[in-house]
């Protein structure tokens, strides 16, 4: 098990949570615990009732005299993104945690389930992980046979500098989950400044935008895809702009997801 | 001053001007070139290393002239505060996601908060009818502390994207480099340039002290002013063109002490032609070690010029600053 239970188990279901991540934030609003939620960081905005929960700090550097000061009797922390020392200072103050650790899209039921469980919430988990099991089957069953064979695609987080999703990522499990080829997915880090070379010479098929914390998206790629003019994507103008459901794995995954096959479906159905 | 020297001042740059062209992540044969090849040279590559070969140029002058002027053979072009300063309005552009002038915002945004840095360092420095070494300096050292914690302030309180976005152009990023870039980073890296080689046998003067100078028939507060113009020219363009280099401007004209001697005449153009050689080659080395991924070129020109330094440091007997 990858969470810390005290020696005796939880009795009750924990009453006082505090979430150290937006995606974890997402998941506990989905599994019915939001009354319970009492601090949640600076960038937990989604669903609205997440805003007006207390504020504890950042991902990276959450407060911990704010967490204590909330008398938390469950801390929700994440490996992707919470220092690890940050679970050890709970501890010594005798804080109980749970860790999330699910970083890819096919490991997100199975992390639902674990956080169900160290809530009392079994029963409401587990029917949230199956229907996230089942609409990522029907996704991913779509494109078996008769799929349009490895088209290529370039998902941008940043354009300038370049920065784009590579292996290990959402975003990259989801293009090989409908079928596609991420082009940066032999880049050695998760999120790697791209060579923009590398981009003219792969010609991926299609470009894939995501969103940045509320930015127009449009006028700030403007400069970067006028140098890809030659780029088949952009040469056939299949250049999408996503929203950031793919940037926080929680349940609204599954809605990036359909997003992007849709971007990908007007230009090739199925 | 011998021949092979000149020669090899002149040679080497334009080789490795050459190599950063034609290498790189995989390299290009100039002979039959393929559509996406020419596509990649012509508008990705040339604008990328002439960008490069620009800012190192900017820093090795500048801090060749700003050794001299200031008398402090520690001094560079970012100690005046001047690249703090853009960093700064660069950082709110980018963190901000500020667009009011397209891909040209944060390179303008940076140019600005160098000319204005440049400007309050000049005033702060600025006694008696002239500007003084010693009040420059700690006018730069201050002002440089002060929009450093500004910076680190923004930062703290930014996203983390954002906070990402901002190191990466403040640890230097010549990945976007462009065409439109290169005309007026090259109106003010020459422009600059031509301020102070032709300011350089007054700077001589003046690094032997204000009397001599004066003894030899030149104005020293007034030559000290001009090149402080050519130096905040010099860095301001390059610190727009592509953010923070280090190395170069510090140690490059050490490097090339070692070779021509300290006649500004010589130390500026062989600086300004050593540090952009050496940006050219870090630039080439950051975006072929790990491809397709690019790494930032200000860590690679120190990794690569500092031991080489060093060494050079070590073979020498005597230091002739």
């Amino acid at each position: 098990m990858s969470y810390t239970v005290s020696a005796a188990g939880p009795a009750l279901p924990p009453a006082r949570i505090v979430s150290l991540s937006p995606s974890t934030t997402e998941i506990l609003f989905a599994l019915g615990a939001g009354e319970r939620i009492i601090g949640v960081t600076n960038y937990c905005d989604y669903p609205e009732e997440a805003k007006r929960k207390s504020k504890i700090g950042g991902m990276s550097n959450p407060s911990l005299e704010a967490v204590v000061s909330l008398k938390p009797d469950l801390v929700v922390m994440t490996t992707d993104g919470n220092p690890k020392e940050f679970e050890e200072l709970l501890h010594t103050l005798h804080i109980r945690t749970f860790v999330f650790t699910a970083r890819r899209i096919a490991d997100l039921p199975q992390g639902i389930r674990e956080l169900g469980a160290a809530l009392l919430v079994r029963e409401r988990a587990e029917a949230l992980a199956k229907e996230m099991e089942h609409a990522l089957a029907r996704l991913g069953s779509g494109v078996k046979g008769h799929g349009p064979g490895k088209e290529k695609i370039l998902y941008i987080i940043w354009p300038e500098p370049l920065i784009v999703a590579g292996p290990g990522t959402a975003m990259d499990d989801a293009i090989t989950l409908l079928g596609r080829k991420n082009i940066a997915s032999s880049a050695s880090s998760a999120y790697p400044k791209y060579s923009l070379e590398e981009v003219l010479r792969q010609a991926p098929d299609v470009i894939l935008i995501g969103k940045g914390s509320g930015m127009d998206m449009v006028e700030v790629s403007r400069g970067i895809l006028k140098r890809m003019t030659s780029v088949p994507a952009v040469r056939n103008n299949n250049v999408c702009y996503l929203s950031d459901g793919l940037y926080r794995l929680g349940p609204r995954v599954v809605r990036g997801i359909e997003e992007l096959a849709e971007c990908l479906d007007r230009r090739s159905p199925r | 001053m011998s021949r092979p020297k000149i020669a090899a001042l002149i040679l080497m740059p334009c080789l490795l001007f050459l190599c950063s062209l034609f290498l790189g992540p995989k390299a290009i044969n100039p002979v039959g070139l393929s559509e996406i090849e020419r596509e990649i040279l012509v508008q990705i590559r040339l604008p990328r290393v002439l960008v490069a070969f620009l800012m190192g140029m900017a820093l090795g002058a500048s801090g060749a002239v700003l050794q001299g002027v200031l008398r402090n053979p520690l001094a560079d072009p970012y100690i005046l505060g001047i690249s703090s300063g853009a960093s700064l309005t660069a950082a709110l552009g980018i963190i901000g996601g500020l667009t009011f002038l397209g891909a040209f915002t944060v390179p303008v945004l940076a140019f600005i908060g160098a000319i204005v840095t440049g400007s309050i360092v000049g005033a702060m420095g600025w006694k008696r009818g002239g500007l003084w070494p010693e009040r420059l300096l700690l006018a730069g050292v201050g002002l440089s502390f002060l929009f450093s914690a500004l910076l680190m302030l923004m930062m703290s309180i930014s996203t983390d994207e954002g906070l990402r976005r901002a190191m990466l152009w403040i640890f230097g990023d010549l990945s976007m480099s462009e065409w439109q870039r290169v005309p007026y980073g090259l109106l003010f890296v020459m422009a600059g340039m031509a301020l102070s080689v032709t300011r350089a046998k007054a700077l001589n003067a003046l690094i032997l002290g204000d009397e001599f100078a004066h003894s030899l028939g030149f104005a020293p507060q007034r030559e000290r002013s001009i090149l402080f113009v050519s130096v905040g020219l010099m860095t301001a363009a390059s610190v727009s063109l592509g953010g923070m280099i280090g190395f170069i401007g510090l140690l490059m004209p050490h490097i090339m002490r070692f070779f021509v001697g300290s006649d500004s005449r010589m130390l500026i153009p062989a600086s300004a032609v050593g540090g952009g050689s050496l940006l050219c080659i870090a630039d080439l080395v950051s975006r072929s070690v790990l491809p397709p991924m690019e790494l930032p070129a200000g860590v690679i020109t120190a990794i690569i010029g500092a031991p080489y330094f060093l060494y050079l440091l070590r073979r020498k007997h005597v230091l002739s600053f």
